[in-house]
């Protein structure tokens, strides 16, 4: 597996996933598609590694999961925020915006 | 699932860990249909779209092994989880059971405690007494040493023979030698008799003691002419002194002689068990003769020495030293045994005779608890039947009923470690003179881990037997059946009376065992000692006045006045006085010599040389009396004269022998008259002339026959023990103790007493065999009571089940005579059962008791005859109340199923 895409995106990835699931519950495909699509073609996902970053965040506590029926009738996993994954996606968003905020000065200063 | 094959088959993860892999592989099957149905939309080749798909998604096996190692211990936790709420599930609903029918937890909780309390208690004498270590360090490097003589008797040492000893042994790193005897300790004017030990100056280093307050012995303190000391015991210091540290350099007073308190001993660590104080021995005044067996040894070997090469080493001194002295040491041989295997002796078979015993009132008492679960498992048959219809497994089953079982088994544990803590109580208040190290007896953590292994050890039994009866059978048949009363009830009913037949076979071992010791018993107490048993009081003096050329004459004038005062209380009739009454320990043993003139006093030297000549020696037991004595104590005199006034100190010396000592070395009866001398017990060396026969009396043990004694007179010679013994005939004892209580100490107030009956002192000689009928007795009572229920219950269930057939044949016309024969055959059937089996084990079994057993066989017809019937009429009257509640069956009742 390309480790690159991976280790560029640990971390970033569950804070996406996070705020993907802000919108609903979604199954694993749809997630990835929202990502890649919200992203503009600039993100790219390794599937496997999103499905580890879902099974990581439900094994923490963040989200939860569901077997249920895809649109067309397939059955599908359907994952959703719990309240504890409202709380990180909160904080770890602010995180985020005060860490891209000092990368882009720093680069647009150099 | 829609999702196309051939998806599936690119996807398939490896078959490991069952529904994470199959939900994940669905997981993945789907993401990649979905991500191959839209590359097919946007034109892709169907193998084109999967090939990229796959290639898009990534590592499936590592995102697999990933998402096991996440959610394994999460699942263990679920599992864990699980069983715990199914453990606690089972437990409310044990609880549940309780409640709803308390008479059976309550008697089976009781039975189990009854069992486990009888056993704990026993054990923990067991575990006191034989497993825990002896209080010093190396504990196993004690030994105590004895010399063996031409008749494989045990001896005492001679001081020259332990000198011997300690001059030429390679095995031991130190050896004392010590000797006990009653002393009196006055402090602030009041006496108190104290238990002393004259030990030797290694006697603290064998044993490894040091004080805990003040110094052990120096070896000026060893030396002739020294200042007294002495060093007490921890509970004496307690005892007399409140624990004061002012107690070192304390004088106190023993008769006439000060003594200075040096040291404390540590508590627990007293050798011999109960002694007070220690003081540096002194020799009896006969440290050069070899056969004054006056004192025990004990020795520590040194390190990896064997007992037996100890014992090879000592009999080689000894042995040289018997070729080198001859007869005159009478010993030929040495051994060192164990202090451990010494202390405990044969109370170790005793104890774990009556452990065993206790064992099986265990397992009688399981048998009634197995039996009462099995009644209950047919009641609750319909109950599991459901459960397992509802998809419980034989292992749910199992682990429900041992939830239920352990639970009345900690109940049962609980109640027995009640009992056993009370049973040992009561073992303490009986403190049987048999059991050593009796203040060493605790319930320590070996007793309690005793306890719980046996409780849950029982619970698991109990358990199997209850899930091999509960799930058993044809379930769908019980749970169809379950409105009738027979649901596998004739399986049931052949456990519970094999169970029942146990059970009685068991309980008639015990009863067998206690109608043996009962029988020996009775024999032993109705044994003619050969003196007066009843109205019998005796005092016990310690006279401890220096032994000079005055003592006889002061100890004269002090015990006339003492029987005067005696003789003066209302009821005494007769007073006598002796150094070593019967079951006193107070006699000494030795040859004598005959010899022809009365008026000759012969060398040391002459005597030493005429020990050699068998024909002029002879063997008794030595003791001082006054000539009211005999009459005191109700000893018939056979012929001759018994002392009297005119036998005085300094006038002609006189002796009375027994009749056994009469017919064994005068057997034509010539023994009037004889001329004898004990040389090497009195040290008096002036001959005795033999002036009458008594009658013999049994000493120290009843079932042992009388010994050849001989008694000399308490105004001519001194006697070889500090205690005396002022016997009276008194009408009322107790009245008699009290009196002479307030008038002994007027005549001297610095004598330590005691007061006991005669009847006390021989009743503490059989203190053993009772100890053991009185616990193999309640054992045996507490059995049959469980065999009675086993039995009853039996019967009961058997009446209920046929309660049908019952009614049938009470309808047809059948007496209720004719109803109750039909019951209790059934009863006596199980009885016959038990009482053969039991009959025939106990045949096997009480043979371990011949040691114990007095003029009684093992097989005695008429224990064995007693406790049979004993045991059928009781069961007969179990199986009767059933029987006459069958008998009062009204049919049409029990047919329209009430």
């Amino acid at each position: 597996m390309p480790r690159d895409a991976s280790d560029l995106l640990h971390g970033t990835l569950d804070v996406l996933v996070l705020k993907t699931l802000s919108w609903g519950a979604m199954h694993g495909y749809a997630i990835a598609e929202w990502i890649e699509h919200r992203g503009g073609g600039h993100l790219v996902i390794v599937d496997a590694a999103l499905y580890k970053a879902l099974h990581r965040l439900e094994e923490s506590g963040a989200i939860t999961s569901e077997w249920g029926l895809s649109d067309n009738k397939r059955r599908a996993k359907y994952y959703s925020l719990t309240t504890r994954g409202r709380a990180r996606l909160r904080s770890e968003s602010e995180t985020w915006k005060r860490y891209a905020l000092a990368v882009g000065r720093i680069i647009e200063s150099s | 699932m829609q999702v196309p094959s051939g998806v599936r088959r690119a996807f398939r993860l490896p078959a490991s860990s069952g529904q994470i892999t199959r939900d994940l592989e669905d997981e993945v099957a789907f993401h990649v249909a979905m991500r191959v149905q839209s590359l097919e939309r946007a034109g892709r080749s169907h193998d084109d779209a999967i090939a990229q798909a796959q290639r898009k998604f990534g590592d499936v096996q590592d995102l697999h092994d990933y998402c096991v190692a996440l959610e394994v211990p999460h699942m263990q936790r679920a599992q864990a989880r699980e069983r715990l709420s199914s453990i606690a599930q089972d437990l409310r609903f044990a609880l549940r059971q309780m409640r709803r029918s308390p008479a059976f937890a309550l008697i089976a909780s009781l039975t189990l405690a009854l069992g486990v309390g009888a056993t704990t208690a026993i054990f923990s004498v067991v575990n006191g007494v034989v497993l825990k270590p002896l209080p010093f360090s190396d504990p196993q490097q004690l030994v105590q040493l004895w010399g063996i003589d031409a008749n494989g008797r045990h001896l005492h040492f001679a001081d020259p023979t332990f000198d011997h000893l300690l001059a030429e042994n390679h095995t031991l790193s130190a050896a004392a030698e010590y000797n006990t005897g009653d002393m009196s300790f006055s402090t602030n004017g009041t006496a108190t008799r104290v238990t002393a030990a004259g030990v030797s100056k290694e006697f603290f280093r064998v044993l490894n003691v040091r004080p805990e307050l003040g110094r052990s012995f120096a070896p000026e303190d060893q030396q002739k002419g020294s200042p007294m000391v002495i060093l007490i015991s921890h509970g004496l210091w307690m005892r007399l002194f409140g624990g004061s540290e002012s107690v070192i350099g304390t004088i106190i007073k023993s008769g006439e002689t000060p003594i200075t308190i040096i040291g404390v001993l540590p508590a627990g660590k007293e050798f011999p068990a109960g002694t007070d104080a220690w003081y540096p021995r002194e020799p009896f005044g006969e440290a050069t003769s070899y056969t004054a067996h006056n004192w025990n040894v004990i020795a520590r070997v040194k390190d990896g020495v064997t007992t037996e090469a100890a014992t090879r080493d000592v009999s080689m001194v000894l042995r040289r030293l018997h070729a080198a002295v001859g007869d005159a040491t009478w010993t030929l041989d040495g051994t060192a045994i164990p202090l451990r295997d010494q202390i405990i002796g044969s109370v170790k078979v005793l104890l774990l005779l009556i452990l065993g015993a206790s064992a099986v009132l265990l397992l009688i008492a399981c048998a009634n608890v197995a039996n009462l679960l099995i009644a209950r498992m047919a009641v609750r048959e319909s109950e599991i039947a459901v459960r397992v219809a509802i998809g419980a497994g034989r292992g749910r089953i199992a682990q429900q009923l041992l939830i239920e079982t352990s639970l009345l088994a900690a109940v049962g544990c609980l109640g027995g470690m009640v009992i056993a803590a009370a049973g040992m109580k009561m073992l303490l208040v009986l403190r049987p003179a048999l059991i050593p190290r009796v203040g060493e007896l605790s319930l320590d953590w070996r007793v309690l881990v005793f306890a719980v292994v046996i409780s849950a050890a029982t619970a698991v039994a109990l358990a199997l037997v209850a899930a091999w009866r509960g799930t058993a059978g044809d379930l769908r048949a019980a749970l169809s059946q379950s409105q009738r009363t027979q649901g596998g009830g004739g399986a049931s009913y052949r456990v519970r009376g094999s169970l029942v037949v146990v059970q009685l076979a068991m309980t008639v071992v015990l009863l067998i065992g206690a109608g043996l010791l009962a029988r020996s018993f009775v024999g032993l107490m109705s044994i003619d000692p050969g003196f007066r048993t009843h109205g019998m009081v005796v005092a016990g003096t310690v006279f401890d006045e220096p032994r000079d050329t005055n003592y006889i004459g002061r100890r004269s004038v002090y015990y006339q006045q003492l029987a005067e005062r005696a003789l003066a209380i209302p009821g005494v009739t007769s007073v006598g006085i002796s150094d070593a009454p019967p079951f006193s320990n107070g006699s000494s043993n030795g040859e004598f010599l005959v010899l022809d003139n009365a008026g000759i006093k012969l060398a040391p030297s002459a005597l030493e040389g005429m020990f050699n000549d068998k024909a002029r020696t002879g063997y008794a037991t030595y003791r001082t009396a006054t000539g009211g004595y005999f009459k005191a104590m109700g000893i018939p005199v056979l012929s001759g004269r018994v002392f009297d006034a005119t036998d005085r100190a300094g006038g002609p010396e006189v002796a009375v022998i027994n009749a056994a000592l009469a017919h064994k070395r005068w057997p034509n009866g010539d023994a009037m008259g004889k001329v004898i001398e004990f040389g090497n017990i009195d040290g008096d060396l002036t001959p005795m002339t033999i002036v009458g026969i008594v009658g013999d009396t049994r000493e120290q043990d009843l079932a042992a026959d009388p010994l050849p004694a001989a008694y000399v007179d308490f105004d001519q010679r001194p006697g070889n023990s500090n205690e005396m013994f002022v016997i009276m005939a008194a009408s009322n004892e107790a009245g008699a103790i009290a009196a002479a209580r307030r008038a002994f100490p007027q005549v001297r107030a610095d004598v330590p007493m005691r007061f006991l009956t005669v009847e006390d002192i021989i009743g503490r000689s059989v203190d053993s065999q009772r100890f053991m009928l009185l616990l193999v007795g309640i054992f045996g009572a507490v059995a049959l009571l469980l065999a009675t229920l086993g039995v009853y219950s039996v019967i009961s269930y058997l009446v209920a089940q046929r309660g049908r057939e019952i009614s049938i044949r009470v309808a047809l016309g059948a007496s209720a005579p004719q109803i109750v024969h039909l019951v209790l055959k059934q009863g006596v059937a199980l009885s016959l059962v038990g009482a053969i089996i039991g009959g025939v084990a106990a045949l096997a079994a009480t043979r371990v008791l011949k040691r114990l057993l007095y003029q009684v066989s093992p097989t005695d017809p008429i224990a064995f005859a007693t406790v049979l019937v004993v045991l059928c009429g009781v069961a007969l009257v179990a199986s009767y109340v059933p029987a006459r509640r069958a008998a009062a069956f009204e049919p049409m009742d029990v047919l329209r199923g009430g």
